[in-house]
């Protein structure tokens, strides 16, 4: 008799033994619940994933949580000129708070600036207006470096434009003095021209928009070409800055809004309220998750008693197996392998579900401006869950089968 | 595997009791490989904790039982496996068989962990013992004396050392006890193995060169 024969054999004599108690209606309870656990817990890590964007990812050049803050304006400041500048102890202040990561200051053009969009000459129109150029040091964006650079031997001026600048054009302007609407893909590839006029210069420079922003409510150029330009047409003054980019550990800090109100300091956009509609995101993902943990957690419970009745009712069995010389490894790897089986099965199916729910939600989040996020984590996290789920049932069953191995009365 | 011996052994329930004259009990007694014993007894006198003892799955006793001197009680897991299926065949007094299972199927479970005898030899075994068109039944519905049988030709089917068995013949007539006693005297000589079997009065028919009275 070959060796893998008797193997198959003692094995399938083990099955035909072993499986005797086995109680399928115990199994599919335990299946579905552990099935009903892994899914909400999957799906939320996975409806996480997917919306995350929404509130984090819209400008790619831009990281996230970061809040520009300037001081408000009142109407005796404006009256009697007081200052809207952020001194340096301020600055120091800010830095030192523990929300507080980094802070750049925005510095702005010191010269005159007018800006041309489209080519007057030929045919079409040409619009032109008084402009201002900001720069924030270059750390707090993300754009290719290549992109976001400024070679004064090759002048051209990368530009990322306020997205309500465009609307206010396209939604106010435009439609009220019946002009064109234009889009953003248009606006990128109209040639843009600057002219910089200043200290007894007079140059003009191309210019190029490399992107829209909702969070910089402002016009942003490169922080190497203001420092050049503010040096070649500028008056050479040092001033403090009236806006800060600051970097914060999360838009929704309360402490964080109290210390800006109690400053009286105002935040552009709406990042606080999306910190606060995300810090509830979280919360309600977290709880979701927890509860798909307790159900799965129960599940696993209901098996390892399953487990432990079956054992139990084939003891004097299992006894017998280990007194012909099976080992232990070897009579256990029957429930083993069943208990593998049906993991490996709620896994799969479970992921199936997720994806198909998936599926039903993504077309909403597309209209919303996001076509999800990775299933890798989603993935990942039910494979770790079933793999600690198996191992732990894998531990029991060894420990509860070394436990039969001495008969002392 | 080559001795067992036993020195000052005596089952945990006996301790504190009166010295009964036991050849075997808190005595120095070594059984030999190739060697044939005979350990007769009365009920209750720890026959059957004797065997449990010696095939490692009770350790209620005191005193120390050694394979080729080594302690029993050390050994791990792994080792009594390599025992049970390499050096000690043992039948155990309640046979211990698979009543759901065939009689074939119970001896397959234990030859298929140790290869050593074909299924051809296995049924010509059934045959001499009588059982051979019990092959298929389901052990559940053979009598006590056919059971007894199947169990005997599962022990015999494996390498060993020392054949070890604890009552063989309680449920067999007369003819089929001297066929018991023949083939395994045939296992044991083919090995070279040791044979320990105990009775409480009706004694496998092997000659023996020594007899204890536990």
């Amino acid at each position: 008799m070959s060796k893998d024969s008797g193997n198959s054999t003692s094995k399938g004599l083990m099955w035909k033994l072993l499986k005797k108690h086995i109680s399928p209606s115990q199994l599919v309870g335990f299946s579905l619940a552990s099935l009903i656990g892994l899914t909400i817990v999957i799906l939320a890590v996975q409806f996480h994933q997917d919306v995350r964007p929404i509130f984090n990812d819209e400008e790619s050049f831009i990281r996230k949580d970061y809040l520009i803050i300037t001081k408000a304006v009142s109407t005796a400041g404006t009256l009697l000129g007081g200052k809207s500048d952020f001194s340096p102890e301020a600055i120091a202040d800010i830095e030192a708070q523990p929300w507080c990561r980094k802070v750049g200051k925005f510095s702005s053009n010191d010269y005159s600036l007018y800006a041309t969009l489209g080519v007057g000459g030929i045919g079409g129109r040409a619009m032109g207006t008084m402009l201002f150029f900001e720069s924030i040091p270059t750390e707090f964006i993300d754009v290719a470096d290549r992109d976001w650079r400024f070679d004064p031997d090759k002048p051209e001026i990368p530009v990322i434009m306020s997205r309500d600048y465009l609307s206010l054009y396209n939604f106010g302007f435009a439609a009220s003095q019946g002009l064109p609407q234009v889009s953003e893909g248009i606006v990128s590839s109209v040639p843009l021209e600057f002219t910089l006029r200043g200290n007894g210069n007079y140059d003009t420079l191309r210019g190029r928009i490399v992107g829209f922003s909702n969070r910089l409510n402002t016009i942003v150029v490169p922080e190497e070409f203001m420092q050049w330009s503010n040096k070649r047409y500028g008056s050479g003054l040092d001033r403090a800055p009236s806006r800060l980019i600051v970097e914060v550990n999360s838009p929704g800090d309360v402490k964080m809004q109290e210390y800006l109100s109690e400053h009286g300091y105002q935040v552009a956009g709406d990042k606080m309220q999306q910190g606060k509609a995300q810090y509830f995101l979280n919360l309600i993902v977290t709880i979701v998750i927890i509860v798909g943990i307790i159900i799965s957690l129960l599940s696993f419970f209901v098996l390892m008693l399953s487990i432990y009745l079956l054992l139990q009712k084939n003891t004097k069995k299992l006894q017998d197996l280990l007194l012909l010389g099976y080992s232990p490894a070897q009579v256990s790897r029957t429930y083993i392998s069943m208990v593998a089986a049906i993991n490996a099965g709620v896994l799969v199916i479970s992921v199936i579900i997720m994806l198909v729910a998936r599926s039903c939600y993504l077309p909403t989040l597309k209209a919303l401006g996001t076509n999800g996020g990775t299933i890798v984590i989603a993935l990942a996290v039910a494979v770790i869950i079933m793999a600690l789920i198996t191992a732990g049932n894998i531990v029991a069953i060894k420990r509860k089968i070394n436990a039969l191995w001495i008969h002392n009365a | 595997m080559n001795i067992i011996s036993l020195h000052n052994t005596l089952p945990a329930v006996f301790a504190g009791r009166p010295d009964t004259g036991s050849e075997i009990w808190l005595r120095d007694v070594s059984f030999e490989r190739g060697k044939h014993y005979l350990i007769s007894a009365e009920s209750g006198t720890g026959k059957s904790s004797l065997c449990s003892y010696i095939y490692g799955y009770r350790t209620d006793y005191s005193g120390t039982i050694a394979f080729d001197g080594n302690d029993i009680k050390s050994m791990s897991i792994a080792q009594w496996c390599e025992v049970r299926t390499h050096h000690i065949a043992y039948l155990a007094q309640e046979m211990r068989l698979f009543p759901e299972l065939t009689a074939l199927e119970n001896i397959e479970l234990k030859n298929s962990i140790t290869h050593h005898k074909t299924r051809q030899q296995i049924v010509a075994m059934m045959e001499r013992l009588g059982i051979g068109e019990k092959v298929d039944s389901p052990v559940a519905k053979l009598s006590i004396g056919q059971q007894q049988r199947v169990a005997i030709v599962r022990t015999l089917c494996q390498p060993c050392d020392f054949i070890l068995l604890d009552e063989p013949v309680s449920h067999l007539d007369d003819a089929n006890n001297a066929i018991v006693a023949q083939m395994v005297s045939e296992e044991a000589s083919r090995q070279g193995a040791g044979i320990i079997s105990t009775s409480v009065g009706n004694n496998v028919k092997i000659n023996v060169i020594k007899e204890f009275k536990l």
